[in-house]
């Protein structure tokens, strides 16, 4: 088993257990944070599938600027979870 | 254990199954089952367009309609928010 | 949204520049290296949104206005829309790629198969890469500025 093809099984794994935790979490800012996590693996999973174009796109919208407005809602809202 | 909890795990288990389905029916990475389209585009980009960069061709000249759907869907998006927070900012 | 320390704004102050021309890289080669007018424009306005959190949405608002950004925005969809009419006008159809083969602008026309860069191809698709690449840079960046910007005097009448 190559290394590329060891790459190909550990990141979607990290991508699913990254998602899994920002359902978990209670905090609002840190399950933010698990999402941008997740959307960072996603993009290197687009580079190593050769699609670099998708990647970049996946970067800049899903890790930087969802992120900033994720965190400026939960600035005008509360930080954590309510007890449903 | 309640009704809906049995509906849920009902559900669950269906939609388990189609997904294993659907990945066991895949063909393998690279392989497609029509590629001629594929064939046509990768041969004739460079002299129809004149790009190299055969994905900057085919979102901007083959299937330019698409690539104005996109830009109008990104003007609603904006116009929206500027609407909405434009009357937040003015309390 | 107040500004942040000094060791951040300094960081920022340095990244900045690095981020923007990778950027408008991607937007200016889109014809010939992987990305575009979407991808480098969300790349550009990544950096202006690590401008805002740094400085705060009121000294950034009182740089650039967002009816400004807005006019930017509507500029690059009447841009993009006049080239696909001018396909119109001097080709067959909407969308024609009508500068390529052309001795204007952009109009070389490359071998066929895998050969070195040559910036002047690619016929409308640079023009178009530029303006679809306004359009987003103006579009996301003012979501972000006007929800900061938005919130935080909210929040201070609401006090």
């Amino acid at each position: 088993m190559t290394f590329l093809e060891l790459l190909h099984i550990i990141v979607p794994i990290l991508t699913v257990a990254a998602s899994v935790v920002a359902v978990l979490l209670k905090d609002l800012l840190a399950a933010v944070i698990a999402v941008a996590a997740m959307s960072l693996l996603l993009s290197l999973e687009f580079y190593i599938l050769q699609a670099p174009d998708v990647a970049i796109a996946q970067a800049g919208v899903g890790a930087c600027l969802t992120t900033a407005i994720f965190v400026i809602a939960i600035r005008a809202t509360k930080r954590m979870e309510g007890e449903a | 254990m309640s009704t809906r909890n049995i509906a849920a795990v009902i559900v669950f288990s269906i939609v388990t199954v189609f997904f294993i389905f659907t990945a066991l029916l895949m063909h393998s990475f690279g392989v497609p089952d029509e590629s001629d389209m594929d064939d046509y585009i990768i041969e004739n980009t460079q002299e129809e367009t004149g790009a190299n960069n055969g994905v900057t061709a085919v979102v901007f000249d083959y299937r330019g309609f698409d690539t104005l759907g996109e830009a109008t869907v990104l003007f609603t998006a904006v116009a929206a928010v500027i609407m909405i927070f434009r009357r937040l900012k003015n309390d | 949204m107040t500004e942040m320390s000094k060791i951040v704004r300094t960081i920022t102050s340095i990244t900045f520049p690095f981020a923007m021309i990778y950027g408008l890289y991607v937007i200016a080669h889109g014809h010939l290296t992987p990305g575009g007018g979407f991808q480098g424009g969300a790349v550009v306005a990544s950096a202006c949104a690590m401008i805002l959190v740094a400085f705060g949405s009121k000294w950034t608002i009182d740089k650039i206005k967002e009816k400004k950004l807005s006019a930017f925005e509507s500029l690059g969809a009447i841009g993009f829309i006049a080239l696909a009419l001018l396909g119109l006008v001097f080709g067959v159809a909407f969308f024609n790629n009508f500068l390529t083969g052309s001795n204007f602008l952009f109009g070389n026309i490359p071998p066929t198969g895998s050969v070195f860069a040559d910036i002047n191809t690619g016929g409308v698709l640079p023009l178009m890469n530029f303006a679809v690449g306004l359009k987003v840079i103006a579009g996301l960046f003012v979501i972000v500025l006007v929800m900061a910007y938005a919130t935080t005097s909210f929040k201070g009448v609401k006090k």
